[in-house]
């Protein structure tokens, strides 16, 4: 009985300290305290928000890769009083389906202008008819159509309406943010300096050599890239990041973009090129050491027929004719090119002006060893050495510069006329899936029996062979051997890692020996490894909020609910997330055109807005 | 038989002079004549010393674990990139250490008394009150060899309702760290005070069960008692819930001679450390995962705060905060919620569906058995993980579809278990009587037959929700499970797998969470495979 006694006393102890711990949970702070007062400050700010009208569903289709934006942006419109419905799907074509389903409210987009011209920014996504267009508003047309005819000292305001009527006003997307372009390389193996980083263009893989120069013929570069599954590697049959910088490396083009999306011929198909007076004309003099290379026994070996003025007329005219081949993709960004002819006749480019003043024939003669002394008809006959040249004119539907950023897309890749036709003989209209093999399918590179590798590479290297694992690469030894241009390692191993983890894992691991598109998070990984760097440049990248523009979805029907989700958007805690690594959007144009528009969060508006969508609804 | 034996050591220890005072022995006190529990009872301290005192072993595991503790707080304690010393971690390692001192202190006491005396003295005991305090740092481990050890003669009823005030108090201490938060849920205040009262009489519980509750013998009044802990179960604590239903029917079956296989089964459990120990923190995340409906706000969990993104540890935010600015503390206490139901609710589907199809396929035999056993042997051929990714892709990724996907590739091996055990059982006489009475099949099998076949399916299930545990958080991990932000321990640790090298505690603390949890359900499993084993009997 003692011990119930000590039992007793204890109790009376710990019940009198229960006491003493109740009297502090009166004082504690609650929830709904401290909602109250900063609702007050905030002038019914984010607290506020809690209204007490039915929250709005909105549904959010979203890749899981796009995790992070998705949490944020949920965030955010919750605290607006939506009640956010998350669609996530593994990958791309997943989510492809889905959207093309229009199982969405919203859908969380991105888009990189690898053109480098803002003209590409808007067309394919929001004109009537675009390639990835849901939207048909006149107002846009009129707005894109106006500003491709215009400089770029004049489409800046262009630009700006268009922004206006497409976010602020409609609000068919809202921007959230601009990316940065990031690459990790491996210092200790590669040379840091030939691996370029570009605003717009694709890696370029010719230029890139290993620290040890003697490697460069023995070693395999290794590379990475997150989707195995190629779109096609016919040019013109794909344009997402699957096959860009593939066939960006494969097929050689008119035109190029420099790091800083300037207009160059430096290692493409042209020694210069000339824009004829009225923005109409474009003249391009082609180079003659460049074969179109072919596999052969998982070698790259030179076909012997060279890349001339007939191949570049094959290949635009196919790019801007939608019915050239089947599941075209990309038709819209050449729509502009009306013609495309061989000159043959040197008095032909005397007697034209060129915009920046001059002849057009001395502006293609500018810094050539030879200068024009004959134009062949016949690509064998040309020889620069001495002069003889092949010219191609190319005319658009209408005056428009930017038509040359379109020309040093990846879709304007010049393929082998001979080859291509050969292989293409199926009949656009009937083909059949299962039974026509078109140039490109990557099914004919893949590793086992349908393995039949029909490729003709014009640009540095060739795809020789594909698994699930990795792409093998091989130097085309016809391409501008001699030059500075010349492939510098001879085999390029592209491995397939689909998680940004795993992959940046294999670059610190030296699996792999350059990793393009570090993300965000890991920037400090990367600069606290002795042995990699770090490249980082602005990037014409801009994600954001499609919004479901068809009858069957109340945000199709009502732009009052559509601005309210735009003005739940807080680009700041997006920057915030991402540790300043991110830049603000107002549209796609953004990172090209300095429109001055930026989107800032409103709550105060969503409730506006929201409230007027209750109404008409 | 046994008793017989069991009685000559007895004898032997006496005449040897080793055991000189019965009423000293740190034994469960003899149980009436009659019952079988003294057979059990009374192997536990006379069979010789240290080996087989329940004390000295619970003592032994204490202090290691204990000492572990310490050098993981140690371990924390210094800011190795500075070189900094942490305070405050540094003051509780200095708990810590000092309680595992005593803790080893008692072990190497009881080791001492049991080698010289047999038994463990009262001095001895009474170091237990002072580790008792352990209990403020937060040391269930020498928390539960205190209780262990101040008590010299313990019942099952005293071991349960000393673990329900550990479980309600360590609740309580889990709630009141929101203290240091910013602000609390609107409920908290309340949510504290009833948690409070509820530990202020599960005290009391506590201390008259020690006092009055012996060995087959309850007082009648106990049953207000007992109806009063099962009310409390409302917080959660299933130990109030066990104990008053092991007192009710104690109470119940007292004027019967016989003593119930049952309590046997409970007494054999509640001497188990580490399968109380198991029970305890299984019962611990389901009274947690209930009071925090109340004391936990769940925006701190779900809600992004970009002010305090990836914030180290502190008081505010025990664990850190995540990429987005939410508490890991918080979210590793929703999470509970969810990995318990889903654990649970996908370990009793096939249970029930398993163990339904397991009987009828073992009772009516022949060509019922081949069709209902081969349909299930095409199920079981799928490897389960790979059907339960297969079904979520098929019809998307949420709670219940998580659920079906888990059960469904589990209840072959339910329908195995059952059958075997129906099997044997149907070959026993009170079934062949049952029959003769003139029952029907399905009253035969489900009156008689399957209640004599729950025990391998009771441990099995606690054996396979640990499984199911992983499977839940293998499945959010891959992105199949539910939806992101949502917390779960699977997706909690997906989320910090990738600060594993900036922000390890990201991974750390879910990881830790999820290997206790399916720990405890094997511990327990344990437990209840060598409580319910019939051949112990």
């Amino acid at each position: 009985m003692r011990q119930s006694y000590s039992f007793t006393k204890t109790l009376t102890v710990l019940l009198l300290s229960l006491l003493l711990v109740l009297a502090g949970c009166s004082s504690v702070k609650t929830k709904s305290d401290s909602a109250a007062p900063a609702a007050a400050t905030e002038g019914g700010d984010s607290a506020a928000s809690t209204s007490n009208a039915a929250p709005v569903d909105i549904e959010l289709l979203a890749m899981t890769s796009g995790e992070s934006d998705v949490n944020i942006i949920r965030d955010q419109l919750t605290k607006n009083g939506f009640n956010v419905k998350l669609n996530l799907q593994p990958d791309y074509g997943s989510f492809k389906a889905q959207e093309d389903a229009g199982n969405y409210d919203v859908a969380l987009s991105s888009w990189t202008t690898v053109t480098g011209n803002p003209d590409y920014a808007v067309r394919s996504l929001f004109k009537t008819g675009g390639d990835y267009s849901t939207l048909s508003d006149p107002e846009i047309d009129k707005l894109i159509d106006k500003a491709a005819e215009e400089s770029p000292e004049d489409y800046a305001a262009t630009y700006k309406e268009l922004e206006q009527k497409l976010v602020f006003d409609n609000a068919y997307i809202a921007p959230l943010y601009i990316s940065y372009k990031s690459q990790a390389i491996n210092k200790d193996i590669l040379n840091p300096e030939s691996v370029r980083l570009s605003k717009s263009r694709a890696l370029a893989w010719e230029d890139i050599e290993f620290k040890d120069a003697a490697k460069n013929s023995t070693q395999p570069l290794v590379l990475t890239q997150s989707a195995s599954t190629l779109t096609s590697l016919d040019p013109i049959k794909g344009n997402d990041g699957s096959i860009n910088t593939i066939n960006t490396n494969m097929y050689v083009r008119l035109i190029n973009l420099t790091d800083d999306d300037k207009i160059t011929s430096d290692g493409s198909l042209s020694r210069n090129f000339s824009i004829a007076e009225g923005n109409s004309d474009y003249y391009f003099i082609l180079r003659d050491d460049i074969d179109f290379a072919k596999v052969e026994n998982g070698k790259a070996v030179d076909t012997g027929e060279r890349v001339g003025a007939d191949d570049v007329i094959f290949a635009l005219d196919r790019a801007k004719n939608k019915d050239s081949v089947p599941d075209h993709r990309t038709y819209s960004l050449h729509e502009h090119i009306k013609t495309v002819e061989a000159v043959t006749d040197p008095a032909a480019l005397d007697s034209v002006k060129a915009a920046g003043g001059g002849t057009v024939r001395a502006a293609l003669e500018a810094g050539l060893d030879a200068p024009i002394s004959e134009l062949v008809s016949d690509k064998k006959q040309a020889d620069n050495k001495a002069g003889k040249y092949q010219v191609v004119k190319l005319t658009t539907t209408e005056p428009f510069p930017q038509v040359l950023n379109y020309l040093a897309h990846q879709s304007a890749g010049i393929v082998s006329k001979k080859q291509v036709e050969s292989i293409n003989t199926y009949d656009v209209a009937k083909f059949d899936v299962t039974k026509d093999i078109p140039y490109g399918d990557q099914n004919t590179v893949t590793e086992g029996a349908a393995y039949n590798n029909t490729l003709y590479a014009s640009g540095p290297y060739i795809l020789t062979t594909k698994n699930d694992y990795e792409a093998k690469f091989v130097k085309n030894p016809a391409y501008m051997p001699g030059t500075e241009n010349e492939p510098k390692i001879s085999n390029i191993n592209v491995r397939f890692i689909a998680d940004a983890d795993s992959a940046l894992a294999a670059l610190r691991s030296g699996e792999i020996y350059s990793y393009y598109g570090v993300p965000e998070t890991k920037y400090s990984v990367v600069e606290g490894d002795s042995k990699l760097q770090l490249q980082k440049i602005e990037s014409n990248g801009v994600s954001y909020l499609l919004f479901n523009t068809s009858d069957k979805r109340p945000v199709g029907k009502s732009a009052d609910l559509r601005k309210a989700v735009l003005y739940s958007i807080n680009q700041d805690e997006i920057l915030k997330f991402y540790e300043g690594n991110k830049i603000k959007a107002a549209s796609t144009v953004s990172p090209l055109v300095d429109t001055g528009n930026v989107l800032t969060a409103d709550p105060a508006k969503v409730k506006e807005f929201l409230a007027a969508y209750q109404v008409s609804k | 038989m046994e008793i017989e034996i069991e009685a000559e050591i007895e004898t032997e220890n006496i005449e040897k002079g080793v055991v000189r005072d019965m009423s000293e022995l740190s034994v469960t006190e003899p149980a009436k004549p009659g019952s079988s529990a003294s057979a059990s009872g009374l192997d536990a301290g006379i069979g010789g010393g240290r080996r087989s005192s329940s004390e000295y072993a619970q003592a032994g595991f204490a202090w290691v674990a204990s000492l572990l503790l310490t050098l993981i707080l140690l371990a924390n304690a210094f800011d190795y990139s500075s070189g900094a010393v942490k305070t405050g971690t540094l003051t509780v390692a200095a708990a810590y250490a000092f309680f595992t001192l005593v803790q080893i202190v008692i072990t190497l006491l009881i080791r001492r008394d049991l080698a010289q005396v047999g038994y463990i003295r009262g001095g001895t005991r009474t170091l237990g009150w002072l580790q008792l305090l352990s209990l403020a740092t937060g040391n269930v481990f020498a928390a539960a060899a205190a209780f262990q050890l101040i008590k010299k003669v313990k019942t099952p009823e005293y071991v349960f309702a000393a673990y329900m005030l550990l479980t309600q108090i360590s609740v309580i201490a889990v709630s009141a760290l929101n203290l240091f938060k910013p602000y609390v849920a609107d409920t908290f205040p309340l949510g504290m005070l009833i948690l409070l009262v509820v530990a202020g009489f599960q005290l009391a519980a506590l201390i008259l069960i020690a006092v009055f509750v012996k060995r087959g013998a309850i007082p009648r009044w106990m049953n207000v008692l007992a109806l009063a802990l099962v009310v409390t179960t409302a917080t959660g604590n299933l130990f109030a819930l066990l104990l008053g239903i092991v007192l009710l029917a104690k109470i119940r079956s007292q004027q019967s001679p016989a003593s119930p296989r049952w309590e046997d089964a409970i007494d054999r459990l509640s001497r188990g450390t580490t399968s109380m120990l198991g029970m305890f923190f299984i019962f611990f995340l389901f009274s947690l995962s209930i009071c925090s409906l109340f004391t936990f706000d769940y925006g701190m969990a779900v809600e992004n705060n970009y002010g305090a993104i990836l914030q180290p540890p502190s008081l505010a935010y025990p664990l850190g905060t995540d990429n987005f600015g939410r508490d890991l503390f918080s979210r590793i206490v929703f999470g509970a919620r969810i990995s318990l139901i889903v654990g649970a609710i996908s370990t009793l589907i096939p249970f029930v569906v398993g163990g339904v199809l397991g009987a009828i396929s073992g009772y009516y035999g022949r060509r019922t058995d081949n069709i209902i056993m081969r349909a299930l042997d095409i199920l079981y051929s799928i490897p389960g993980i790979l059907l339960a990714i297969a079904i979520i892709a098929a019809f998307g990724a949420n709670t219940v579809n998580l659920i079906l996907a888990l059960s469904v590739g589990a209840i072959p091996t339910y329908a195995r278990t059952m059958r075997a055990n129906v099997l044997m059982v149907s070959t026993y006489e009170f079934v062949d009587a049952a029959r003769a009475f003139g029952s029907g099949s399905l009253s035969i099998i489900f009156k008689h037959i399957v209640p004599n076949s729950m025990a391998p399916m009771i441990v099995k299930a606690t054996l396979t929700i640990g499984t199911a545990v992983i499977s839940t958080s293998s499945l959010s991990y891959l992105g199949l499970g539910v939806e992101p932000h949502i917390p779960e321990w699977g997706n909690i640790l997906k989320l910090g797998s990738a600060y594993l090298e900036t922000n390890s505690y990201l991974a750390v603390y879910p990881g830790l969470a999820i290997i206790a949890l399916v720990l405890s359900f094997n511990f327990l499993g344990d437990g209840l495979r060598d409580a319910l084993d019939p051949k112990l009997d």
